[in-house]
Parts: structure tokens; C-alpha cells; sequence
């Protein structure tokens, strides 16, 4: 059992010694270049509150996407778990497909799409007559439409899982008593999953707020600002005051870490709720003509979140010059030969899916182990535990990444600049992403096959090593797949902590955003987005093989 | 170049002077292919590596280093290219831990380089093609940081929205209200666009900016997407236009045009020096008298777009000689960086960001 | 049973979690080869004994001793894991590994305690001959049915010769019929085996059928120990008399004592019934008196004789229950399905004092 607090130990440390560098920054309210501060106070705090606007923007922002993330993520669900439509399976698949393209490119892409008077679409709308834009994207709506859009596939994750597992008997009790389909769904199917709604709203609104990519790229033209691309200002650009962007990344946190609270307490009140130890097979609906109205409505989704940005995406690089006036457009693989060409773009894809490998492979079993002491243990401790391996999902990652620069770079081993320390710091802020994900799954595992494993003698590793971890499988496959994605596409932490000789993709594409060209970075994306989509297609393979073997 | 206000600079510069003299010693620097270098090539080849940090373009960056890999091969070169704020924060925390990877540093907003060399960040070298930059262009005292290169900042705009006869010609048409709604700045975040703040306002006063607020201007932290957003037909006009970014623009053969103020164009300069610390010290020195010499400051402009200061450089293509245009700088930097507060409160007004 | 030493000694064990106390002072020992069920009521501390000896369950305070081994005392601060106390255990969801195939579901016992492979292989053939499950060895177990999974459960429990078997309500996933066939085969088991074994069920026929002692407990309480007829028929407590087989509780009182020596005891409605003086003396206010040992017809042996009516009949095949009326209420009476009465029709109540539980 000694591995066990060795990992919290070490997990621990991974967490907390860069938020005290960061907490310590926080304070500094003298020369905002020198660390250590020479200066200590609270001014970085207090000037949040003297300009709300940024705060308020947040907010708004972040109900409004939650609204609508929440929306489109129920109405897949309930589609897809609940009525029979054709093709679903299939669909249920397309639905984790936003997940693997990144918000940034959503966003560029909807750039193209809904620009004012020349995004392609507004073109269009322009072509059937209409004066006016169809719709403006660099609007608040618009930041939102985007997020909501890519968050939505989350939402989608944790509604279904709670509309699966409710039991079909309560509604086709209601049924039998006379009630209407209708009646039913509002009586009896909307109550039953208001807790797993209510918890994935609280999830997506802590996500909301600490999202970046979609407000950065179209706020600013906009002129609208949210705590993330305030920091961003703050960290990245001149003159750099840290004091204040660690300032507002922790009252960030905390907002969310009293959100996702409420979700907590919510979750423990509300457990009258679906799950019960029993495997139901839900029986979907069937809804007649309707569901081909249904059906159109769930490939919508896919079409607008997935197929819509890569084609605009695909054709911007493509371009000479970005334009979406159609009569001006250049044609050229010029942009993909300067991304080739660039010497340091090929180590950077190197490096991104080496570290996306290792650290998926040594994070999952890691993790696997911190869930299962987490959620199945009563070692003491376990809940500060939990909270403590969430911490980094609630700091802004630009904010966390300076943390970890001035944690990592005043101990005496010698790795700054090296790929070993990113790989630790993707392991420390993906920590809660792998325990999200395979929290889930350890708790469907029914206790008793690992009981049983006890008392049929076997000690605590070994019940590890050939009962949890193999039962596990399905879920530490998915928080696999998952971690290696994020970190293909990190962009915070690495901005601060890549070096000459270890650089990563996404600081690339935003770099060549920022400085380069829209079609140069069209380019780019679109390639880490195939090197994503290859990546998981050869995972898939592998794991059906395996699975294969089992079965 | 100017006078330091600082007691520090005045101190730091002092203790520096036996090291002054001492590399004044270079008597005779040895001639290479188009610069004079003191350094010493045969152990800068045995440190082998030289990495610069700086702000420029990725793309761009990595063509120019390769240049200084084929004269020198047995030299490899990287880089690290981020937002002047991350750099710098990055060079700190570098210093601040004693764990320097950077040897060469390119920063373009001077109030970051000042505060770099106040702190002695610099190495004091005395490069022999240090001759060709006037005093005004290179630290006082001097060898410590160097204008490498230059961004001129004036007015660019889209030709199929605005015919030339009504462009505008000088700074004063780019306020005119005709432009409301479809004009774009940098943001408060931007030196070039502090150091525009500051100029225009000296020769135009206060109303100047009062007039531009009225348009509604949208602020972006890069030129690409202010570019982008022209050429695209979502603005007609762009304020603080780099002259660099018309320049790529114009040679992928994008609609867009280029107005030389009669006034003069904001020239934004960009610092350059050795690390004190280096881990490769000798290569380095190679480089900088490399980079501030004829082939560096070319590749410059080949594969950056960017300006040399030096009159006797090939330009950019498509571009104007430093010596064809009218540039305006700020006469007293600690006078101009003294006013970035009031800048940022104004200019965050002025777009919109609060 | 006090000259061998008891395989399994349970004293004075307290269960708390937080304020509710699951098991409240426990006492019992089981000897080597016998059957003990405990039953009860679900929530009434039977699973968490059960859990607490295969180690599974933290207990508050008290002891256990398995084989003479003390493997949890509270007092001696010992503490023995789940997998060093040497017991086995079925549980209630069979708790079959679908990742591993049969095999290596029954094997992985053995596999533990590192047994030469030819051994694994011919334990493993042997208790899944015994289960009749030697043909699904080599199957994935991930779709055995509900009594396929049973019978590899109770393989997997006994393949590695554990002295202690524990039982965790294992039949109370399958069907009737399968229950009471599953129930004989684990009975024939166990006695083959020799095996000690504790059953935890709350099917009051299940224990009386198959165990050697009956341990009811209520509330975290122990109401009795004894043989399954002594269960029945000398229940010492209204719930041990309510909760094993059928029973009529008669409200009243003891109103003196008949000429033989048994007491009377009159009913509501008036009537008046000769009951067998309870052992220990005294008296209480409500006779228990079982469906079964109730007569439709007049017995010349007893005095207990009232007349009644059938209010209701239902025909459960093995027999009849009938709701009779009768003065002192109705009674649930059971007699075998070749008597057969009308719904309506008067027929005379008699039984035997020594029914007749005074409680």
C-alpha cells in the first residue's frame, strides 16, 4: 500500500508548488518584472473590482454559451439516447468529432463563415436578397455561438450518460397511466434528469469561464473582453504585469471552484437521482415521421460544429492571402510549403505527439490509481485529495503556465527548457481531465468483483493489476484518448514552458496567427487537426484489437 | 543615444569601463564576406549553437537564421519567437534562476530593453559594424544594444474600397469621419502603437485622437489581422499600419495600398544584444556582427520585410530605403515611456477595451 | 460442539457507521463443517457480519476469530486483510470477472497462491465437474446467464480449499424454481466439502431449508439461535415467530390454568383456548400458532375446537390457504390441497395446545 500516499505526494507537489509561486505573485504589487516581489499587497485584487466591465462581460458571456451549450448538448442526447432514429449509433460516434478540433480553430473558421458583410455565409444570405448581415460573429452571441458549440459535445457526454442509465419502466409507467408522450417527457423524463442537466450546466459554465480561444479571436475585434483575454493582454503582451493577470487568475479559480462546488452539493442532495446498480437497456422511443426532422436536426449539429469549420478552414489554406471575397481569391499550395519548409514546425509535430503519448500513457495508469483511491478507498484524506488534483482544471492555463516557469525553473535539477518539463506540466493540468473521465468509470465498476478479488486472497496490487485496471479499460482508453488530444493541442502552459530545442505545436499556430498570416496558420491547424484524427483512428484500431482478444 | 535618468545605468556603466576599453582593444577586426567581426570564429564554432529569442515572425526568423547557417555551418541556430510580454518573462525567469538558454535577444519595445540593460542584462560588446548606426540608434555608452532593424508604422488601405484619388495622404485624412466604423488600430498593448500615441499627439495635440476615437476604431493585438480584416473588405482603412505587414501583403498580391505621410512614418525600433550570461558567448558575438553587418541586415529585409537602418542596404522588396522615407522617433525615450500609464487608460478608451 | 474448537468465533462485535449502529454487540461460534445461516430482514446487520469476517467491513469494536486465529479484535488493535484470512466468499451479484473466461475466473484463486499450473488445471476441472459447468470452461463468462454465473461463482470459491466459506444471499438473484434446485445442490456441496459456512439470506425457507443453525437477527441484534425446528416451532420472540414461516398471532389474555396443567388463555371474541405453559413461565398477551399445524376438522385429542367459515380460498398447488373467519378474527389456515372446501361453507378450527406459542 505504499504506493499509494506516494503517489498523492508527489501529486500534490506537482500541484501546489507552483501555486505558491503563483499566490506569491499575486501579491506583488511592486516592480512587476522582478521576482521574487520586493513589494507586497493587495492593489492587484482590488483593481479587479474597479473595472467590472471585463467581469461582467465574463459573465454574460459565459451564460449565454452555457445556455446554449447545455441546449444543443440536451437535444442531442435526448435524440440520441432516447427516440429511434436511423443511424444513431453512427451519429453517437460523429458526436465526440468537435472534440477533437480545437476551439481555436472553430473560431478562425467561423471568422470566415460569419463575418460581417463578407464571411461566406453572410454572402450568401447577401445573395438571396437580404441588405443586411445575416449574422455578426465577432458579437458577445458570436463568442458564444462558438464556445457552445465545441462545449456542447461535453454536455451531450454527461446528459446521456445520465438519460441512459434512468430507468425505462418509469416512463413507460407514466405511459401506461394514460399520460401522452409529451406529458411524459415534461412529467416525468425532465425531473428524472434534471440533476445530471443541472450538474453538466454548473460543469460547462466553470469551463465557460475559464475558455480563451473563442473570445480571443473574435472579442478583440469586437472590443470585447473577457478575464481570459484580459490576462492574455496582462501576460503576453507590453508592458507584461503578472502581478495582476495572476490576480485575476486566481479569483477566476475561485469563482470556478465555487461553481463546480455547487455542482457537488447539488449532485449529493439530488441523488434520488438515475443511477442505480441495475444495467438497464434503455428502450428508445419511437417518434414516427418526426424523426427525420430529428435526425436532420442531430447531423446538423455535426455539419455545423465540424464539417462547416474544416471547409472554411481547407479553403483559407489554400489561399494566397486570406479573403473570403470569392473574384479575389489566389489559389496556392505556397502556405503548406512554408509550413513544411519551416525547420522547426516538423520538430514541434514531433514533439507535441511524442508528449501527447507519453504523457497519456503515464498519466491514465497514474490516475487510474489516484481514482481509485479517490473514489474507492477510505484511505483518510481522500476528499481534500480530490480537490487538490482539480485545482489546476480551475487556474487559467496561461496563468498556471507562469507558476509552473517559476516553479520549475528555480529547482536545481537541471530540465527547464527540456521536453521532460512539459511533460510534467501537461501531466499536473491534465490530472483533472483524466480523473474526470475515469472517476466515471471506476464508479460504474461494481465493488464486489474487486472484493472478490480479496477475499479470493488476492493483496492490493495484485487485485490492481489483474482485476481494476483491466475493468477499467474502456474508460482509461477514453482518458487516454483524451489527454493525448489536449495535450496535442496545449497552448498555455506551453507558451511559457516550450524551449528552443523543445518546442510544441499550438504556441506555433498562434504565433503564426499573431504574426505571420491567417492562411499560414489555416495551414497549420488544418495539419495538427489530421495529425489528431490519424492519431485517434490508429488508437481505435489498436484498441478494437485488443479489445478483440478479449472478447 | 540619449540621457539616462537612471543612477543605476550611470553606475552600471562605469563599472563597465575597464570592459569597455578592453574590448576597444579589437584593434584590427578580421574582414569576413561583407562585415568585420572580432569575434573568435574558431571557438565560436566550438560552442557550435546560438539561440535568439525574439518577437519577429516564425516563419520569417527561421529563413534569416538560415542565412547565418550557410555562411557559418559548423554554427546551428533556434529561436524561441513569442509575444514581447512572454519573452521577456521568460528572459527574467531565465536570469532570475541563473539557467540562461537565450545568448541573443531581439525586444522592439524600448521601455523592456531600458529596463533590461538598468538591470545589466546586456553583455557589452563592441562589434566593429557598430560604425554604421548613428549614436542615436545604439545604447549609451555604447555596446550593449543596437537598432538591428526598424518597423515603420503609417496608413494602409484597401484599394477596391477607397480609389486612390480619395485615400487619404497624410495623418490628419486618416481621422476624417468618412471612416467611421471600418477603421482599425493596435492595441493598448501594442509599443508601436504607444509610440504613435505619443508622436502624433506632439505634432497634432489632443484632438487628433479625440477625432480618431470617433470613429469607432477596432483594436487587434497584430498587424496580420488588421491586414486580414482590410484586404478581407470588413474595414477600408488601417491606422498604425506596419509597413512590414504591407509589405507581405502586397506580395501575395493582395488589394491593398501603402500612404508615406509627408509628415513622417513612426519608425518603431528594434533592439538587439548580447546576453550577458550567454551560454555561448563567442557565437554569439559572431552573430551579432554578422547580423548587424551587409549579409544580416539583407537577409533582414529578404525574409522579414523589415527595415535596416544602415543607408547602404538593399531594402526589403517592394520597399523603400530608410533614407527615402521621413521617420519620426521619440526624442527622449524616458520622457515618452513616462507616459505609457496615461497611454494605456486613453487608448483602452479610445478602443473600447474598458 | 464446546470440545472442538469453532471454526468461526464472533464476540461481542459492534458495526457503527457514524451513529447507526448496522451490527450491536453479536455473539456466535459455528463448528468445523457445519452450516449457519444468518437471517433477518434486509437492514438488519446479517450482510455487514458476514462482511466484517471476510474483512471487508471495519468493525467499531468486539472480535473475531477464525480457526482459533484472531483476525479482528478491537482491544488487540489486529487487523488481519480480506486476502490473508483465508476465507471465501459468493457474492450476492456472483461478482464474475467478465474480462476473464471461466477458467480463469475459477483458477484465480489458485493463481494467487501461486499453484503449480497442472494443480490449477486439475482443481479447476474438478469444482467445475462438481458445479456442472465443465463445459464452459474455455467461455468468456461475460454471457453466462444468471445460474451459469451461480454455479461459476461458487467454483471460484471453493477451488482453492478455503477452510471458511461465507455466502452472501447467493440464490437471491435467480428464479423460483432455479432457487430451490440451486439451494439442494449448495446444501449436497457443502456436506461433500465438509466445509464451514456462514449463509447470510432473508428467504425465511431458504435458511430453514438448508442450514444446520439459524441465527435470526434483528436490528443488529441476534432474537435467536437454534435449529431450523426449533426456529419454528419454539420461536422465542413475536418477530422470530412472525418472521420464520407462517404464523397467526392471536391477541389475549392468560386467564388460569386447565386440569392437565396447560394454561388458558382467552381470546378477543370470547373464546377461550388451551396453550402449553411456555418453559420458562409467565405470560404474555398474544399466541402465535402456525397455518400448518391448524385443522379444518374437529380433533378428538384437543379441546381447541371453534367453529368457523371459509372467507377465502386460493389454490398454491403444493396446498390450499384458506382465510378463515372465525370469533377471535380470521386465521390464515394451510392444509393440503386434497381438502378442499367451499368459500362459504362452516368448518371447525382445532389445534393442538402445544401450537399454541404463548409469546
Amino acid at each position: 500500500m505504499w504506493i499509494a500516499p506516494l503517489l498523492l505526494l508527489v501529486c500534490g507537489v506537482l500541484v501546489l508548488y507552483p501555486l505558491v509561486y503563483l499566490v506569491t505573485e499575486s501579491f506583488n504589487i511592486g516592480d512587476a518584472q522582478t521576482f521574487p516581489p520586493d513589494e507586497y499587497g493587495i492593489g492587484n485584487y482590488i483593481e479587479l473590482f474597479e473595472e467590472p466591465k471585463v467581469i461582467l462581460n465574463t459573465l454574460w458571456v459565459a451564460c449565454l454559451a452555457t445556455v446554449l451549450a447545455v441546449l444543443f448538448g440536451f437535444i442531442q442526447a435526448w435524440i440520441l439516447t432516447r427516440t429511434a432514429i436511423p443511424g444513431r449509433a453512427r451519429l453517437e460516434r460523429l458526436m465526440q468529432l468537435p472534440y477533437y478540433m480545437t476551439p481555436l480553430i472553430g473560431a478562425l473558421s467561423w471568422g470566415v463563415l460569419l463575418g460581417p458583410k463578407t464571411g461566406l455565409l453572410n454572402q450568401v444570405w447577401h445573395s438571396i436578397g437580404f441588405t443586411s448581415d445575416f449574422f455578426n460573429i465577432y458579437t458577445p452571441w458570436g463568442i458564444a455561438w462558438v464556445m457552445a458549440l465545441f462545449e456542447g459535445t461535453v454536455a451531450f457526454v454527461m446528459i446521456a450518460a445520465s438519460m441512459k442509465s434512468m430507468d425505462p419502466s418509469l416512463e413507460e409507467s407514466s405511459r401506461v397511466l394514460g399520460a401522452s408522450k409529451l406529458r411524459t417527457a415534461l412529467k416525468i423524463t425532465l425531473p428524472m434528469v434534471a440533476p445530471g442537466v443541472l450538474s453538466a450546466t454548473i460543469f460547462v459554465f466553470a469551463e465557460m469561464l475559464g475558455s480563451f480561444a473563442a473570445a480571443f479571436v473574435l472579442g478583440i475585434p469586437g472590443r470585447f473582453f473577457v478575464v481570459t483575454t484580459a490576462i492574455w493582454e496582462a501576460t503576453l503582451s507590453f508592458p507584461p504585469d503578472y502581478g495582476r493577470a495572476a490576480a485575476m487568475g486566481l479569483s477566476l479559480s475561485g469563482a470556478m471552484v465555487l461553481t463546480l462546488g455547487a455542482a457537488k452539493f447539488i449532485m449529493r442532495k439530488g441523488s434520488y437521482a438515475t443511477i442505480s446498480g441495475k444495467a438497464f437497456r434503455p428502450r428508445p422511443m419511437e417518434v414516427g415521421a418526426i424523426r427525420w426532422l430529428l435526425m436532420a436536426i442531430s447531423w446538423g449539429y455535426i455539419v455545423v460544429a465540424v464539417v462547416l469549420p474544416l471547409m472554411a478552414l481547407t479553403l483559407t489554406s489554400f489561399e494566397r492571402f486570406a479573403t473570403v471575397i470569392v473574384s479575389q481569391m489566389r489559389f496556392t499550395f505556397a502556405n503548406y510549403e512554408t509550413a513544411m519548409a519551416m525547420g522547426s514546425l516538423a520538430p514541434a509535430f514531433a514533439n507535441s505527439l511524442l508528449l501527447g503519448i507519453v504523457v497519456a500513457t503515464i498519466g491514465v495508469p497514474t490516475i487510474g490509481v489516484l481514482a481509485w483511491i479517490i473514489y474507492r478507498s477510505r484511505m483518510p484524506g481522500r476528499g481534500a485529495m480530490e480537490f487538490l488534483i482539480m485545482i489546476p482544471q480551475a487556474v487559467p492555463r496561461l496563468v498556471f503556465g507562469l507558476g509552473l516557469l517559476w516553479a520549475w525553473i528555480n529547482i536545481p535539477i537541471p530540465i527547464y527548457g527540456t521536453l521532460w518539463l512539459l511533460g510534467i506540466a501537461y501531466f499536473t493540468v491534465f490530472m483533472p481531465l483524466g480523473l474526470r473521465t475515469i472517476a466515471g468509470v471506476v464508479m460504474q465498476v461494481d465493488k464486489s468483483l474487486e472484493e472478490c478479488a480479496r477475499v479470493c486472497g488476492a493483496a492490493w496490487t495484485y487485485q490492481m493489476r489483474t482485476i481494476t485496471l483491466p475493468l477499467l479499460r474502456p474508460g482509461l482508453v477514453a482518458a487516454w484518448l483524451l489527454i493525448f488530444i489536449a495535450s496535442v493541442r496545449e497552448l498555455g502552459v506551453s507558451v511559457f514552458l516550450m524551449g528552443p530545442n523543445s518546442k510544441v505545436v499550438a504556441p506555433a499556430i498562434v504565433n503564426s496567427w499573431l504574426s505571420s498570416s491567417s492562411e499560414l496558420s489555416a495551414a497549420m491547424a488544418l495539419m495538427q487537426t489530421v495529425m489528431v484524427f490519424i492519431a485517434v483512428a490508429i488508437l481505435f484500431r489498436v484498441a478494437r484489437r485488443v479489445e478483440g482478444d478479449v472478447v | 543615444m540619449h540621457r539616462f535618468a537612471s543612477i543605476a545605468a550611470v553606475l552600471g556603466a562605469l563599472l563597465f569601463t575597464t570592459n569597455a576599453w578592453a574590448a576597444d582593444l579589437c584593434a584590427n577586426p578580421r574582414q569576413m564576406d561583407g562585415f568585420k567581426t572580432c569575434a573568435d570564429i574558431a571557438k565560436a564554432e566550438a560552442e557550435g549553437r546560438v539561440v535568439v529569442y525574439s518577437t519577429d515572425p516564425e516563419d520569417g526568423s527561421e529563413k534569416m537564421l538560415s542565412y547565418f547557417s550557410k555562411t557559418f555551418p559548423k554554427i546551428s541556430t533556434s529561436y524561441v519567437r513569442l509575444q514581447a510580454g512572454a519573452l521577456y518573462a521568460k528572459i527574467l525567469a531565465e536570469r532570475q534562476a541563473k539557467s540562461y538558454l537565450v545568448d541573443i535577444v531581439q525586444l522592439s519595445d524600448m521601455s523592456l530593453v531600458l529596463d533590461f540593460n538598468k538591470r545589466g542584462g546586456y553583455a557589452e560588446y563592441h562589434s566593429p559594424e557598430m560604425v554604421h548606426f548613428k549614436p542615436e540608434w545604439k545604447s549609451t555608452p555604447e555596446g550593449f544594444f543596437t537598432w538591428g532593424s526598424f518597423s515603420a508604422a503609417a496608413i494602409a488601405y484597401n484599394p477596391k474600397l477607397i480609389p486612390p484619388e480619395q485615400a487619404p495622404k497624410n495623418w490628419l485624412d486618416a481621422v476624417d469621419p468618412r471612416w467611421i466604423d471600418s477603421i482599425t488600430s493596435k492595441t493598448s498593448t501594442s509599443g508601436m502603437q504607444h509610440m504613435t500615441w505619443y508622436l502624433l499627439r506632439q505634432l497634432y495635440g489632443d484632438d487628433y485622437w479625440q477625432k480618431f476615437a470617433a470613429l469607432n476604431p477596432k483594436a487587434f493585438d497584430s498587424y496580420v489581422q488588421q491586414y486580414g480584416r482590410t484586404v478581407d473588405g470588413q474595414e477600408k482603412i488601417i491606422h498604425t499600419a506596419q509597413y512590414s505587414g504591407y509589405l507581405l501583403a502586397k506580395a501575395k498580391g493582395a488589394p491593398i495600398e501603402y500612404v508615406y505621410p509627408p509628415d513622417g512614418l513612426i519608425a518603431v525600433p528594434s533592439s538587439w544584444g548580447v546576453i550577458k550570461e550567454a551560454v555561448h558567448p563567442e557565437a554569439a558575438r559572431l552573430f551579432l556582427d554578422w547580423f548587424l553587418g551587409i549579409p544580416g541586415q539583407t537577409a533582414l529585409g529578404q525574409t522579414l520585410m523589415l527595415n535596416s537602418l544602415r543607408g547602404d542596404v538593399e531594402p526589403p522588396p517592394g520597399g523603400l530605403r530608410p533614407t527615402e522615407m521621413k521617420l519620426l522617433f521619440p526624442k527622449d525615450w524616458d520622457a515618452f515611456i513616462k507616459t505609457h500609464g496615461q497611454f494605456v487608460k486613453e487608448w483602452n478608451k479610445i478602443t473600447g477595451m474598458r | 460442539m464446546s470440545d472442538v474448537q469453532p471454526r468461526i468465533e464472533v464476540k461481542d462485535l459492534v458495526v457503527r457507521y457514524g451513529d447507526a449502529v448496522a451490527v450491536d454487540n453479536v455473539n456466535f461460534s459455528i463448528a468445523p463443517g457445519e452450516l449457519v445461516t444468518l437471517l433477518g430482514p434486509s437492514g438488519c446487520g446479517k450482510t455487514t457480519t458476514l462482511r466484517a469476517i471476510a474483512g471487508l467491513e471495519n468493525p467499531s469494536s468486539g472480535s473475531i476469530r477464525l480457526n482459533g486465529q484472531t483476525v479482528w479484535s478491537g482491544t488487540e488493535r489486529r487487523n488481519v486483510p480480506a486476502e490473508k484470512r483465508g476465507v471465501s466468499m459468493v457474492f450476492q451479484s456472483y461478482a464474475i470477472w467478465p474480462h476473464m473466461t471461466v477458467f480463469e475466473n475459477v483458477a484465480y484463486g489458485l493463481r494467487v497462491r501461486k499453484a503449480p499450473q497442472s494443480e490449477i488445471k486439475a482443481s479447476v476441472a474438478r469444482v467445475l465437474e462438481m458445479v456442472q459447468m465443465q463445459a464452459y470452461a474455455d467461455r468468456p463468462s461475460s454471457n453466462l446467464s444468471g445460474g451459469q454465473q451461480q454455479r461459476v461463482a461458487v467454483a471460484r470459491a471453493i477451488a482453492f480449499s478455503p477452510n471458511v466459506l461465507l455466502f452472501d444471499e447467493p440464490l437471491s438473484n435467480l428464479d423460483a424454481k432455479l432457487r430451490a434446485e440451486m439451494r439442494v445442490e449448495l446444501r449436497e456441496l457443502q456436506r461433500r466439502l465438509d466445509i464451514t459456512s456462514l449463509y447470510v439470506t432473508h428467504d425465511q425457507e431458504e435458511a430453514l431449508a438448508i442450514s444446520d443453525r439459524v441465527i435470526v437477527m434483528n436490528k443488529g441484534k441476534i432474537e435467536q439461535i437454534g435449529s431450523p425446528e426449533e426456529l419454528y416451532n419454539r420461536p422465542v420472540s413475536l418477530f422470530v415467530a412472525d418472521f420464520v414461516g407462517a404464523a397467526n398471532m392471536i391477541q389475549g389474555q392468560v386467564k388460569g390454568t386447565a386440569p392437565d396443567g396447560s394454561l388458558l388463555f382467552e381470546a378477543t371474541g370470547g373464546i377461550t383456548l388451551e396453550v402449553e405453559a411456555p418453559p420458562a413461565g409467565g405470560g404474555g398477551s398474544v399466541v402465535a400458532l402456525r397455518s400448518s399445524y391448524i385443522h379444518l376438522t374437529p380433533m378428538p385429542e384437543t379441546h381447541n375446537a371453534v367453529p368457523g367459515t371459509i372467507h377465502r380460498r386460493m389454490f398454491h398447488g403444493d396446498f390450499i390457504q384458506y382465510v378463515v373467519d372465525w370469533p377471535a378474527g380470521q386465521l390464515i389456515v394451510r392444509r393440503p390441497p386434497t381438502e378442499y372446501y367451499a368459500e362459504g361453507s362452516g368448518v371447525t378450527v382445532s389445534f393442538l395446545p402445544e401450537h399454541c406459542i404463548l409469546l
